[in-house]
C-alpha cells in the first residue's frame, strides 16, 4: 500500500507512523482464482490455435495427475501428456523455496503406509524411502514431532494432557476403544474403497450424523476431547466436527494402525515427492495449460486449452471433480461434494522468538487458536545451528458456510491476513512481529474436498468413482478425502483403466 | 553571568531526568512490564522531589555550602545508582526494595536543588525575572536529557556508565559552583578539596563500569574468568584458578587444564595408535585442539581435518597466547586444516575417507545436538572411515548417565559398527566414556607414543574393563526420529544435579 501524502509527511517529519513494530514485507502467492472464475462465469476464451493428436491427455497436474503419469510411464506407455492450469504442477503438494529453506504450499507429510497400501510402498520404494523393510531415518520426522501450548505451556504430543480430570480421561479411553473397534471391523481403510467393501448399515449410518451427533450418543463432551477431535477434523478436511460426516470424521482415527514413528517429511513437505515425480515425468507435463472444454467428436474426446486442442482417444480427468460440469460437454450432474477454503502462510524468520519450556517441535499447535498453528519447515534440517529459519502456517476457514468463508479469504488484503496471523500466534509468541521478516500467503478457495453427512454413501459419488468408458474421473475428492495416498489410488487406478482398453 | 548560573540549571535538570529514566529503564529491563515501572518510578520520583522542596524550607543557613553537598550527594548516589541496581539485582533478593529506595533518595536531594538555587540567586535578579528563567532553564535541561538518554546513552555508553557520567556533571557543577558563589563560602578550598574526591571516585567508577557485567559472569563461575565472549553459535568462557584454567561452552564444563591430558590421551591414543599406517585424521567438534595436539604426536600421520562450527572458538585457539599455549600450538601446524562449518552437513556432503575420526561433541542435553549421536549420523560416519579405519565417539559418564553412555554404544552398534567402549577417570569430570567403532576385529594397542603422561601400553587395556557399578544396562539406540538419548540424558543429570 502507497502512503498518502500527509502519511507520508506525518510520519517523516514527526515520526509518527503507526507503530514502532518492524516491517514484514510479503504478499499473495499464485492467486489465481480469477482465471479460474472465467470457467464457473463462461466467459469468452480464445480458441485454440493448434490441433494435437495424443492417444492420452491427463487433466490436473495434482499428485492424483501426476500419479496417473507414473503409472502409464513404468508401464511402458508414453504417448500421451498432462495438462495443468497452473504455471508449476503439484496442486496441494506444491513447495517454495528462499535462501533459508523450501517450504510447502500446503500437504506436508505422508504417514508412513502400512503394509496393505501397497501402492504408496511401491513409491516410497522407488524413491529411495523404504529399503529392505526399513524406513529412511532421514525423512522420518525427527525428534520432538509436536507439541501443543495449553493453559500457557508447551506440553509434548497435540492430544491435551495438562489439566484433564478424571472424567476427561476416561472419555479419552473410551475414545481410543471405540476406535480400535472401527479399525477391526476393516470398514475403515486406506484406500477407502478398500474398506467401503466391507461397508454395512453400521458405516452408512454414520454417514447420516456429523462427528459430533455421534460423539453425544457416545457420552463424550470432554472439553479437551472435544477440541482434539474438532482439531483433528478442521486439520484432515477443513471442516468443524459438528459439520463432517461421523463416517469420515471416524476414518481419520480408524484407518490406520497405530503406526510407529513417522510420518515421513520434508522441508518442502510433499513437494518433495512432487519434484521426484517430475524430474521422471517432467516431459509430459504442459503447464500454463488452463483446460476450459472437454467435448465429445466421434468416438474420441477434444481437450481444449487458450493454445491447443488436443484430440484424445481417452481423457483422464483428473482436476478437481466439482469443475467438470463448467467444462463438459454435455455437462456432468452437480457434483455433491462442497470444498474446504483454506489459507496457508509461509513466514521467514530471522530469528527465532524466545522459547520456553519443550524445544521446537516439527508441528506446533495452539489450543483454542481458530488456526491450526504451524510446521517448522527448517525442521528436518541436520545443522546445529539455525539462526534463521521457515514456518507454514495453516488455517483452515471453518465457520458456518463454505461460501462465506471463500468471501473472507478473498475479501480480506494482504495486510488484514497478516494482522490475523500475527494476532493467533502471539497467543504462544508474544514476539513473533520481531521475527518475521516476510510472509507469503496463499489463499486456497476450493482446496479439498469437505465429507458433510451424506457424501460418502451418496450415488452420485460412487458413479463418478467407478471406471468405465474413455473418460475417468482420478482426483482425491471421489473419494471425499483429501489424502495423498487417495489421489494416488485413484490416479494409478484410473491410469491402469486406460491400459487395459489402449491395449 | 547570567547564563553561566541558569547553564546550571540546565544540567541539574538534565541529571535529575537521566536518573529517573536510568531507574525506570533498568526496573522494566529486569522486573518486565514497562508501563507499570515507568509509571510508579515517575510517581515516587515526583513525589520525592516534592518531599525535597518542602524540605528546603528547613535549611537556613549556609544555602551555598548546602547546595554543593547536595550536588555531590545527587552525582554520587544517581552516578552509581545503576551499579547499585544491577549488582543487588545479581547477588540479593531486595532488588525492587532498592530501586524505590534510590529513587525516593535521589528524589528528595533533587527536589532540593531548585529552590535553593532560586533563593541563592534571589539577591540577583528580579523575581519575576528569576522564576521565568530557572524554569524555562530546568525544562530545557528536561528536554535534553530525554532525547539524550534514547538516541545517545542507552545505544551507545550503556546505562552504568551513563549514570556515572551524570554523576560527573553533578560533581563538576558542585566544583563550578565553589567558584561561583565563593564569595558565600568560608572555605572555599576545602569544598573544592571534597569536590575533587568525588570526581575522582565517579572518574573511576566510569573505568570500572566495564567489568561490572563482567562481575555478574564472575558470581556464575567460581574463578576469575580471564576471558569471555558471546559468539552467534554459544558463549565462550575462560576461566582461572591459580594454574587451573577452566573452558566453557554455554556455562558446561569442557577441560580443566590441570587434568584435560587424561580426557584427551584417552579420546585420541586408544584408537589412532592402534593403526599404525594411519595417514589421514578428522575431528568432528573439539575446536580446542587438545585432540589435535595429542594426533601431533604421529608422524605418520600425513593431514588433519578438523570441523568445528564455531570460528571464534578456533580463532582465539589459534592465537590467544595462553591457549595456544595450552594446546602447543597445534593449530599453527601445517597437517592441520580447519574447516569451520556444521558437522552433519558436513559430512553429508564430502565424500572422503579418513583412517582416524574423533568425535569430541557437546553432551547430547538438546534435540539438535542428540541428531549428532543418531544412527543416521554414526552410519553417515561409518561411510567416512577407510577399512581398517577407527571412529571413536566421546560419549558422556557412564557413572552418572549410565543409560546415556549405553545408549550411545547401542546407537553405534546399530549403526553397524563393531563397538569398543572404555572409560577413564578425569577428576573434574569424574568417570568419562568413550566408544570406539571399527568395520572388524579391533585390538588395543599394544605401542604408544612417547611422553605420554596417563596412558600406558599397561592400563591402555584395563580402560576397556567395565566393573558392576558401570557394566551395560538395557537401553533403545538413539534415532532421529526417536531421540531416546535426549530423554535419558535429561533425566539421568537431573538426578544428580542439585
Amino acid at each position: 500500500m502507497k502512503p498518502t501524502r500527509r502519511e507520508f509527511g506525518a510520519s517523516a517529519l514527526v515520526g509518527l507512523a503507526p507503530k514502532t513494530d518492524r516491517k514484514t514485507e510479503g504478499g499473495f502467492v499464485f492467486e489465481s482464482q480469477e482465471r479460474g472464475h472465467l470457467l464457473r462465469d463462461h466467459a469468452r476464451l480464445a480458441a485454440p490455435r493448434e490441433r494435437v493428436k495424443v492417444p492420452v491427455v491427463i487433466v490436473g497436474g495434482g499428485v492424483a495427475g501426476l500419479s496417473a503419469a507414473w503409472r502409464l510411464d513404468k508401464r511402458g506407455f508414453h504417448n500421451f501428456v498432462l495438462l495443468e492450469m497452473e504455471q508449476q504442477a503439484g496442486g496441494n503438494a506444491r513447495s517454495g523455496q528462499n535462501e533459508i529453506s523450501a517450504y510447502p504450499w500446503a500437504a506436508h507429510y505422508l504417514p508412513v503406509p502400512d503394509k496393505n497400501e501397497t501402492l504408496v510402498r511401491e513409491l516410497c520404494e522407488e524413491l529411495g524411502l523404504l529399503q529392505d523393510g526399513v524406513w529412511s531415518e532421514r525423512w522420518l520426522c525427527h525428534s520432538p514431532q509436536e507439541r501443543l501450548f495449553l493453559h500457557g505451556r508447551w506440553q509434548d504430543s497435540i492430544e491435551p494432557a495438562i489439566g484433564l480430570t478424571a472424567d476427561d480421561a476416561r472419555q479419552f479411553k473410551h475414545f481410543e476403544e471405540r476406535i480400535a473397534e472401527f479399525h477391526a471391523s476393516g470398514a475403515f481403510r486406506i484406500p477407502m474403497e478398500e474398506g467401503m467393501a466391507k461397508s454395512t448399515d453400521r458405516e452408512r449410518q454414520l454417514d447420516r450424523v456429523t462427528m459430533g451427533e455421534w460423539m453425544r450418543r457416545e457420552g463424550l463432551y470432554s472439553p479437551y476431547l472435544k477440541w482434539f477431535i474438532d482439531y483433528s477434523t478442521r486439520d484432515d478436511y477443513g471442516t468443524h466436527a459438528e459439520q463432517i460426516s461421523a463416517w469420515a470424521g471416524l476414518h481419520y482415527f480408524a484407518a490406520r494402525a497405530p503406526e510407529d514413528k513417522g510420518p515421513l517429511t520434508w522441508p518442502e513437505g510433499n513437494g518433495w515427492i512432487v519434484k521426484k515425480l517430475l524430474a521422471k515425468l517432467g516431459k509430459y507435463v504442459r503447464t500454463g495449460s488452463m483446460v476450459y472444454r472437454i467435448q465429445p467428436a466421434g468416438r474420441r474426446w477434444e481437450i481444449l486449452t487458450e493454445k491447443t486442442l488436443y484430440e484424445a482417444d481417452f481423457v483422464i480427468y483428473a482436476a478437481p471433480t466439482f469443475l467438470a460440469p463448467w467444462l463438459m460437454e454435455p455437462a456432468p450432474p452437480r457434483w455433491p461434494i462442497d470444498s474446504a477454503p483454506w489459507l496457508t502462510a509461509n513466514l521467514t524468520l530471522d530469528r527465532w522468538p524466545a522459547n520456553k519450556g519443550l524445544e521446537y517441535a516439527w508441528d506446533n499447535v495452539i489450543y483454542s487458536s481458530p488456526a491450526l498453528g504451524y510446521v517448522i519447515a527448517t525442521h528436518q534440517s541436520v545443522a546445529m545451528h539455525q539462526p534463521e529459519t521457515v514456518w507454514t502456517f495453516y488455517w483452515a476457514l471453518a465457520d458456518g458456510n463454505a461460501a462465506d468463508q471463500r468471501r473472507i479469504l478473498l475479501g480480506g488484503d494482504w495486510n488484514w491476513w497478516k494482522e490475523k496471523i500475527f494476532a493467533d500466534l502471539e497467543r504462544a509468541h508474544p514476539d513473533i512481529r520481531q521475527c518475521v521478516k516476510r510472509m507469503d500467503i496463499f489463499r486456497i478457495g476450493h482446496a479439498m474436498p469437505r465429507p458433510l453427512p451424506g457424501t460418502i454413501f451418496h450415488p452420485e459419488r460412487q458413479r463418478r468413482a467407478k471406471l468405465s468408458g474413455s473418460l475417468v474421473y482420478a482426483n482425491c475428492d471421489l473419494s471425499g478425502l483429501s489424502l495423498f495416498e487417495e489421489a494416488q489410488y485413484r490416479g494409478v487406478k484410473a491410469a491402469e483403466h486406460v491400459l487395459r482398453l489402449v491395449g | 553571568m547570567a547564563l553561566v548560573l541558569f547553564l546550571s540549571v540546565f544540567l541539574i535538570a538534565a541529571c535529575g531526568l537521566i536518573y529517573e529514566l536510568i531507574a525506570g529503564t533498568l526496573a522494566s529491563y529486569l522486573l518486565g512490564d514497562s508501563v507499570l515501572q515507568f509509571s510508579t518510578i515517575i510517581g515516587s520520583y515526583l513525589f520525592a522531589m516534592g518531599i525535597g522542596s518542602w524540605l528546603s524550607r528547613f535549611i537556613d543557613r549556609a544555602l551555598v555550602s548546602r547546595f554543593i553537598t547536595i550536588e555531590l550527594m545527587v552525582g554520587l548516589l544517581g552516578g552509581f545508582s545503576s551499579t547499585i541496581l544491577f549488582l543487588s539485582f545479581t547477588y540479593t533478593t531486595g532488588f525492587r526494595f532498592l530501586l524505590y529506595a534510590l529513587v525516593i533518595a535521589i528524589g528528595i536531594l533533587v527536589g532540593l536543588e531548585i529552590p535553593l538555587l532560586m533563593r541563592i540567586l534571589r539577591e540577583r535578579f528580579q523575581f519575576k525575572e528569576l522564576v521565568a528563567n530557572v524554569l524555562t532553564f530546568d525544562y530545557m535541561g528536561a528536554l535534553g536529557a530525554s532525547l539524550l538518554f534514547p538516541l545517545f546513552l542507552v545505544p551507545k555508553m550503556g546505562m552504568v556508565r551513563s549514570a556515572v557520567l551524570f554523576g560527573l556533571v553533578n560533581a563538576g557543577v558542585a566544583l563550578w559552583s565553589t567558584f561561583l558563589f565563593k564569595e558565600h563560602l568560608p572555605s572555599p578550598l576545602l569544598q573544592r578539596a571534597v569536590c575533587a574526591v568525588v570526581v575522582l571516585i565517579l572518574g573511576g567508577g566510569m573505568v570500572a563500569a566495564d567489568h561490572i557485567t563482567d562481575t555478574a559472569d564472575a558470581a556464575l563461575y567460581a574463578d576469575d574468568v580471564i576471558f569471555s565472549k558471546t559468539t552467534p553459535y554459544q558463549r565462550i568462557v575462560l576461566t582461572k584458578w591459580k594454574q587451573d584454567y577452566r573452558l566453557y561452552l554455554n556455562s558446561h564444563l569442557q577441560f580443566s587444564s590441570r587434568d584435560e591430558y587424561r580426557y584427551h590421551e584417552c579420546l585420541v591414543h586408544p584408537g589412532l595408535a592402534s593403526i599404525p599406517g594411519a595417514k589421514r585424521a578428522l575431528v568432528l567438534g573439539g575446536g580446542d585442539g587438545l585432540a589435535v595436539r595429542e594426533m601431533l604426536k604421529y608422524p605418520g600421520l600425513e593431514s588433519i581435518t578438523l570441523v568445528d562450527l564455531d570460528p571464534e572458538m578456533t580463532r582465539q585457539f589459534s592465537t590467544h597466547p595462553l591457549l595456544v599455549q595450552l594446546n602447543g600450538g597445534s593449530f599453527k601446524n601445517s597437517k592441520v586444516h580447519i574447516v569451520n562449518a556444521d558437522a552433519f552437513p558436513w559430512l553429508e556432503k564430502n565424500e572422503e575417507l579418513y583412517d582416524f575420526i574423533a568425535v569430541d561433541f557437546p553432551d547430547p542435553n538438546n534435540y539438535s545436538l542428540g541428531k549428532l549421536y543418531t544412527t543416521a549420523f554414526y552410519r553417515l560416519l561409518k561411510h567416512h572411515l577407510a577399512q581398517n579405519g577407527v571412529a571413536v565417539v566421546q560419549s558422556t559418564s557412564p557413572m552418572f548417565a549410565r543409560q546415556s553412555f549405553w545408549c550411545i554404544n547401542e546407537t553405534m552398534k546399530q549403526a553397524g559398527f563393531n563397538v569398543h567402549a572404555y572409560h577413564v577417570y578425569v577428576p573434574s569430570f569424574g568417570e568419562w566414556g568413550y566408544v570406539i567403532g571399527t568395520q572388524g576385529d579391533w585390538r588395543p594397542p599394544t605401542q604408544l607414543p612417547s611422553g605420554l603422561k596417563f596412558l600406558t601400553t599397561k592400563n591402555v587395556t584395563e580402560l576397556f574393563d567395565f566393573p558392576p557399578d558401570l557394566a551395560p544396562v538395557p537401553v533403545e539406540p538413539n534415532r532421529l526420529n526417536d531421540q531416546s538419548l535426549v530423554r535419558y540424558y535429561d533425566r539421568e543429570w537431573r538426578e544428580i544435579v542439585r
